[in-house]
């Protein structure tokens, strides 16, 4: 087979999938069949590994990768947490209106205890991850500040 | 391996059907590549995919014998 007509058959798979096995797989399309019967069944076979991905082993994306950090308990944990206040927040915000008490009521001390529960697994996180990955801790971390600053943002705007 | 594949079952392998297979076969372990040769990568079969294969086999070689002797009985 053509090299170019190779090199654009192999490119139609994902990237995960031609960093392991496009080089050998380009010198196979070389040294095979140029014919539209191949072409085809290459083209439906990286359409199938986009649609379902090969997983496990060495298709596994790298453990500092940002999907793999993000995926650890203590990445995702302050995010559900400061999600879970706004959403606390809101649904009070909906179900009774902008009420100003001067005792605080029991979603304010959960939101308290949400807010405040997560900075330990913060900073767990950071002293972690930012000198094994700093750019992508530096990701997570920032999602964490949004998702903070989300949560606080109708507190302070409505003055609860 | 195409044409080894061929000669074995009569049936022609696509390139992206035998690498589909190599993938999957890797993933579960039963296939390691082996130091590239150039640009082409071999690939050599493990312990733990022997196992498997002769499971497998062992499978088809009663399924073989008792379909045969059946057909025989007819």
């Amino acid at each position: 087979m053509n090299r170019v007509v190779a090199h654009l058959l192999a490119r139609l798979y994902p990237r995960a999938w031609r960093e392991r096995y496009g080089v050998e797989f380009e010198a196979l399309l070389q040294n095979g069949r140029g014919d539209l019967r191949t072409s085809a069944n290459v083209l439906w076979s990286a359409l199938g590994e986009h649609i379902v991905p090969t997983r496990g082993g060495n298709m596994d994306q790298p453990a500092n990768s940002f999907g793999a950090i993000i995926k650890r308990p203590s990445a995702f944990l302050p995010l559900a947490m400061s999600l879970t206040a706004l959403a606390m927040v809101l649904g009070y915000v909906a179900r009774y209106g902008v009420v100003h008490e001067t005792d605080e009521g029991t979603v304010a001390h959960l939101w308290q205890l949400l807010m405040a529960g997560q900075m330990p697994i913060v900073a767990f996180f950071a002293i972690k991850w930012l000198p094994r990955s700093p750019k992508q801790t530096l990701h997570v971390l920032a999602l964490h500040a949004g998702a903070a600053l989300a949560s606080m943002a109708p507190v302070f705007f409505l003055n609860l | 391996m195409i044409e080894d594949i061929a000669g074995l079952c009569g049936t022609r392998l696509g390139p992206g059907t035998l690498y589909g297979a190599i993938a999957r076969l890797e993933q579960q372990g039963w296939i390691e590549p082996l130091p590239p040769d150039e640009r082409r990568r071999p690939y050599r079969i493990t312990g733990e995919g022997l196992h498997v294969l002769r499971a497998k086999l062992t499978t088809l070689q009663q399924f073989t014998k008792a379909g045969l002797r059946r057909l025989e009985a007819l």
